[in-house]
């Protein structure tokens, strides 16, 4: 007996462990399992007996199954003392033997989450979840083990191996663990037949009763609870963490995270486990919490990213609170709810502490870089400081969060995230494999009745691009309509569904290649031979709604063509579809009538009969048109500058006005300045350079000073010093890059040298470069001239000495106000009136010259007049002594 | 100081060196009490904004020359913002509504409204009305146009329009019909020397006459390019003698290697070839207009008599398309193609008629 029992036990296990597997890869649809088990508790039921003794591996099952060590099993085991001798045995034998091999066995299948046994120690509800599968076996169960239920309330008796007797009061939770076992006793009666073969017949009988296919309602409890008319989607909606379909890495890293809190949540020491010391783990953090306080679940839709969240959160024993795009979603929200739902720890009347889910936050106010926005209050959350000491104590904010966020998006690199990437755990919840979906999708077919071959819903699958509410909501819309489920009916359910994520090459593509086979039967349009393609063209550029750029793509793409005519007629045509494309849209924009908009279209097809041909070469996406359009943009801004350095130059004299205004800085002006601009000169020093030269370069420094062109030094990328023109005006004679063949290329050591002597004029008129920051290169004060009127020679005698033109100076005013600049230079701070310019008061001329002209300047009544400008703001008080 | 081109501008209508009686004429408007809202038109560098701004200084004096320069935001309707550019004096105000591209109505409006409707300040001032100077005025869309006939008659009395374009064609008719239509045509080849010798005796140099007749020649009747070239020369040559090396402007030179390349080869290679220098000059900021213009003009040079007519006649639709679309790409090369096919044609058929 003592052997049939191992036996069965070992046959028990492994049946056990057989589902086990089963369950833990998470692959059975949320039915399957349940089903399974409810399956067996019905042959259970059908003996009782059978049951009773079946009770306690099941139990164990669930203890192994929660466990991490044999001895827990075993000390889970032993309290229920009333057994009987031999019984006892087998329970000490047992689970040392088999129980070991189905522990041995269960880790390898369940250790990769680590986090069972957690849950486990914990003592969170893992074990109800877990229970809860059992539930209606329980129930279908309770007549029969009602009179066992006293032995609940009282304390257990137990005996030890030396015969001690032990009483062991019951926690009040495992009681409903423990009910179970308390039926033992009528195990000694089963032992009558051979349980093996009872099994056997359990399985067989299911067996046949499963292939007579039950009708489903019967045997899926939930669908009584929720009625006919239920979504599929709420129905089969995963309600434990077994039962995720899919990526079962991204559960677990989730879970992982939530685990991680537990320090600072449950107050529970974590395992130190060295693999659980991941990088995540902070050890300065004095609550334990993981590092990065937010986790930020993204992917694709309809793949179960909130169920998991919620899964997850039920799993590790958190009650979630769900903020979703219903909500309003301000940064208000924050303060109002979610501040005092982490502060209080949980919800209101619930023990449990509290999850925050944040679902669709790309669709949040205030992402990116508006600061009062909700991502960046909810980042600003995670900032507060544990800080106990210092000024934040008594601020408003100063508590640290000490509750998990899990926030839940669609695209992870979305701009309104930007804040929050930094600061969040990033889990990509990817698609799962193709088969995965279509053997759920096949499991809940069957539930529902619905016939439905396995290739029809692996093409379901791949249009629906793994979006599991998507399959399921077209499974139901086919199942409403009473029909089979064929691949030429999904193609039809799903006509809508896979123009979402066109893109414009898929559309160029469709334009410039013949249909192929496969596409035709993807159509599943009558059309075989590809003629009849208006209709279907015109859907896929109507459903990318951007056909101007098909049309960039298909100006692109047909010069590639390969097989024109000699005369070119084809392309003729084709420039002709363009061409009207081309007026007919901006028809369209310029007079608002965008009822044109579905013509567009139509006009973009011809290209399929011109220029369709089967091309091996991947169609690559061409650019050329955007950059072109960027580069226009930057030189647009160039001109611009100039522009706008000649406006202000030459601000009060509205000079070259007619230079810049339209197309003739273009066409005119910017071609010819730069040939002024670039005289061919000798790179020389300064110092010993001839007068000629002298001359050139004075003239260059007055024009490019005048126009508010600079040089400007920079290190180039290879490390070597140049002098840019600033604006950089020299693009504009540069074509293909490369100059103007008749322009002089200037050298370094010239740029060098006019930079200077531009350098030195301006610094010599100061005022020049002050005013209004620094694209104001001159003011209009300096082109003012002085009026010298000289009473010996009359008055038609007025010489207009210009100071920005040195060279015109004539000797007489050489001797007057070039001789003593140096001196005053010297010597002193040249006395300097509101303009800047150097007094020309000689006051400390010595040699011969210096009575001749001191008695010339006495002898000189001077007057100032202005002839330019409109302005005789005065900035600073002067004396009229001082211009005298 | 500044360039030539710049310093040398004539400031009064005395001072100017060509179309004489059209001064004189000027000058007897600017003295009558009606001055009337004129319309100069002509070729670009004829010396229309000089003739302007000689007019302006005959009728207020001086004062004309005092400028200021001032940006002014205005709001589109949909709520852009348009900075515009505004040159003004206390009797005039000079403005370029081309800035603000397709909203120029709104600056039109907005911004003469504003003037007409306050009164002359300046009591001194020699006439009551204010005078508004628009650049480019053929380059106003029709609505901005619309919004001028109004205007130009009811506040009469308070402002007078000078409009500057280079051709009336682009000018609705009512706006013709206001104005006094004041035709600037480009100087002659010896108008135009004359005007460089007087530059040259201001600058104490001089310039031989060959090297004058030559720069005036590839001027082509724009006085600021002939000046502007003319001081190029100057800086690069000092001497100015010999036979001088004009260079064309860049862009130019360009377009005529794209005819070269139109007239060589026929074929798809060739088409994006060409395709790729016209993105060049586009990005340039180059007007398609003018490139189509230009090349088209050097296309017809090179090839067969017969084939002229043609090739000019798809420029000018293909021009007219372009101005009506928006990619400006599309429609060069479809003049491109348009050529090449012709020409193609044109060559196919001049095979086989020798073969018969």
């Amino acid at each position: 007996m003592n052997r049939r029992i191992t036996h069965i036990l070992d046959q028990h296990a492994r049946i056990v462990t057989m589902q086990r597997v089963f369950v833990s890869n998470g692959l059975l649809g949320a039915g399957s399992p349940t089903t399974q088990s409810t399956k067996t508790s019905d042959t259970l039921s059908v003996d009782p007996s059978t049951a009773s003794i079946l009770e306690p591996i099941s139990s164990t099952r669930t203890a192994g199954k929660t466990s991490s060590s044999d001895v827990s099993a075993c000390s889970a085991f032993r309290p229920d003392g009333p057994l009987p001798l031999d019984n006892h045995h087998v329970c000490n034998e047992a689970p040392s033997s088999d129980l070991c091999g189905n522990n041995d066995l269960a880790p390898t299948i369940f250790t990769p989450t680590g986090l069972l046994s957690e849950s486990q120690d914990n003592g969170f509800p893992p074990i109800s979840a877990i229970l809860a599968q059992n539930s209606n076996r329980k129930e279908l169960e309770t007549p029969a083990t009602s009179n066992v239920l006293s032995h609940a309330r009282t304390p257990l008796r137990a005996t030890t191996y030396d015969g001690r007797t032990l009483y062991i009061k019951r926690k009040p939770r495992v009681v409903e663990l423990r009910k179970s076992n308390s039926s033992t006793p009528q195990a000694s009666k089963l032992l009558e037949v051979p349980i093996h073969r009872l099994m056997e017949e359990c399985s067989t009988s299911s067996a046949t009763r499963a292939s007579a296919s039950y009708v489903p309602d019967k045997q899926h409890p939930k669908k009584h609870v929720h009625g006919e008319h239920t979504l599929w989607v709420e129905r089969y909606r995963p309600r434990r963490f077994t039962e995720l379909l899919g990526n079962e890495r991204v559960a677990r890293d989730v879970l992982a995270w939530v685990k991680q809190w537990d320090w600072c949540v449950f107050g529970k020491q974590r395992k130190k486990r060295a693999r659980e010391r991941d990088d995540n783990y902070n050890a300065e953090d004095e609550y334990h919490r993981p590092r990065e306080k937010l986790l930020l679940l993204s992917g694709p839709p309809g793949l179960g990213k909130t169920t998991l969240a919620h899964v997850v959160a039920a799993h590790a024993g958190y009650e979630v609170m769900e903020i979703n795009a219903s909500d309003a979603r301000s940064a208000q929200i924050i303060d109002e709810r979610i501040r005092p739902t982490l502060e209080a720890g949980s919800t209101v009347g619930s023990s449990k502490p509290v999850l925050i889910v944040i679902d669709e936050i790309d669709g949040a106010t205030g992402g990116g870089d508006n600061s009062t926005g909700f991502v960046q209050k909810l980042v600003s959350l995670t900032f507060n400081k544990p800080n106990k000491q210092g000024k934040n104590r008594n601020k408003k904010n100063s508590r640290p969060l000490l509750r998990p966020i899990i926030c839940i998006c669609n695209d992870p690199n979305s701009h309104s995230l930007a804040a929050l990437r930094p600061h969040a755990r990033q889990v990509r919840y990817m698609r799962p494999a193709d088969v995965h979906t279509v053997r759920r999708l096949r499991e809940i077919c069957e539930l529902e009745e619905l016939s439905v071959n396995t290739r029809a819903l692996s093409v379901l699958v791949s249009i629906a691009k793994g979006d599991l509410r998507g399959c399921l909501n077209t499974l139901q819309f086919i199942k409403s309509r009473n029909e089979d489920v064929t691949e030429p009916l999904i193609r039809r359910a799903t006509a809508g569904m896979k123009e979402g994520d066109s893109t414009t090459t898929t559309v160029l593509k469709e334009i410039f290649t013949p249909i192929s086979r496969r596409r035709i039967k993807d159509l599943a349009t009558e059309d075989d031979d590809g003629v009849r393609y208006v209709s279907r063209l015109s859907r896929a550029i109507e459903v990318l709604n951007n056909p101007a750029s098909v049309a960039n793509g298909c100006f692109a793409q047909y010069p590639h063509y390969r097989r024109h005519e000699a005369d070119m007629s084809r392309y003729r045509q084709v420039n002709d579809w363009l061409v009207a494309f081309d007026t007919l849209s901006s028809a369209m924009y310029a007079d608002g009538e965008f009822e044109l908009h579905g013509y567009l279209p139509h006009l973009l097809i011809p290209f399929h009969p011109l220029c369709r041909e089967q091309r091996s070469e991947r169609m690559e996406r061409d650019t050329s048109d955007w950059d072109n359009v960027q580069l226009t943009r930057a030189n647009g801004e160039i001109y611009k500058s100039l522009a706008d350095g000649i406006r202000t130059s030459s601000k009060t004299t509205g000079a070259y006005g007619h230079l810049i205004t339209g197309q003739v800085l273009v066409l005119e002006f910017a071609p010819y300045l730069n040939r002024i601009i670039s005289p061919p000169l000798r790179p020389v020093n300064s110092q010993i350079i001839k007068p000629a030269e002298r001359a050139l370069v004075s003239r260059l420094v007055e024009i490019m000073i005048s126009l508010g062109l600079r040089f400007v030094q920079e290190r180039a990328d290879d490390g070597q010093l140049v002098y840019r023109l600033d604006p950089p005006i020299d693009v504009f004679v540069t074509y293909d890059g490369k100059r103007a063949a008749d322009i002089a290329t200037s050298r370094y050591a010239v740029r060098h040298l006019i930079a200077a002597e531009i350098d030195a004029a301006l610094a010599a008129n100061p005022v020049d470069v002050a005013p209004k920051g620094g694209n104001s290169r001159r003011s209009g004060y300096s082109s003012k001239k002085i009026l010298v009127e000289q009473p010996d020679d009359g008055a038609n005698s007025l010489e207009v000495v210009d100071k920005d033109d040195p060279p015109q100076l004539d000797e007489d005013q050489l001797r007057v106000h070039k001789r003593p600049r140096p001196a005053d230079q010297v010597e002193e701070k040249a006395p300097v009136d509101f303009f800047g310019r150097p007094i020309a008061a000689p006051r400390k001329v010595s040699g011969p010259g210096a009575a001749r002209s001191a008695e010339a300047l006495t002898a000189f009544r001077t007057t100032y007049r202005y002839f330019e400008g409109n302005s005789a703001a005065v900035r600073k008080p002067v004396k009229v002594a001082s211009f005298l | 100081m500044s360039l030539w081109v710049d310093r040398f501008r004539p400031k009064t209508l005395d001072d100017l060196h060509y179309h004489h009686d059209l001064s004189t004429r000027l000058k007897a408007l600017a003295a009558s009490e009606d001055f009337p809202h004129m319309l100069f038109y002509g070729p670009s560098g004829a010396g229309k904004k000089t003739r302007i701004n000689c007019t302006l200084r005959q009728l207020f004096g001086s004062g004309v020359e005092k400028l200021k320069i001032d940006q002014r935001v205005f709001v589109s309707p949909s709520r852009r913002k348009l900075e515009i550019n505004l040159v003004q004096s206390s009797y005039h105000i000079e403005i370029t509504p081309s800035e603000a591209g397709s909203y120029d109505r709104v600056v039109v409006q907005d911004l003469l409204k504003e003037i007409a409707q306050t009164q002359q300040v300046d009591l001194g001032a020699k006439h009551r009305f204010k005078v508004v100077v628009i650049n480019e005025a053929d380059l106003l869309s029709r609505d901005a146009q619309a919004a001028l006939r109004r205007t130009m008659e009811k506040y009469m009395s308070n402002l007078r329009l000078i409009l500057c374009a280079n051709s009336t064609s682009r000018l609705i008719a009512p706006i013709r019909s206001r104005c006094l239509l004041v035709r600037v045509a480009a100087p002659t080849t010896q108008e135009m020397q004359v005007v460089m010798e007087h530059v040259a005796k201001k600058m104490k140099f001089d310039i031989p006459p060959e090297a004058s007749l030559q720069i005036a020649e590839d001027a082509a009747g724009n006085m600021r390019k002939a000046l502007l070239v003319f001081e190029a020369l100057k800086m690069q040559s000092p001497d100015l003698s010999g036979p001088l090396h004009i260079a064309k402007p860049d862009w130019e030179t360009y377009c005529h290697k794209v005819a070269d390349l139109i007239v060589q080869e026929q074929s798809p290679a060739r088409v994006m070839e060409v395709r790729a220098k016209f993105y060049e000059l586009l990005s340039h900021c180059i007007p398609p207009t003018v490139i189509l213009k230009t090349v088209a003009e050097k296309v017809v040079q090179k090839v067969d008599e017969a084939l002229k007519a043609d090739i000019m006649h798809w420029a000018a639709f293909y021009e007219l398309r372009m101005r009506l679309g928006s990619k400006k790409i599309y429609h060069l090369e479809a003049w491109v193609v348009k050529v090449m096919c012709l020409y193609k044609h044109f060559t196919y058929n001049f095979d086989m008629s020798e073969f018969d």
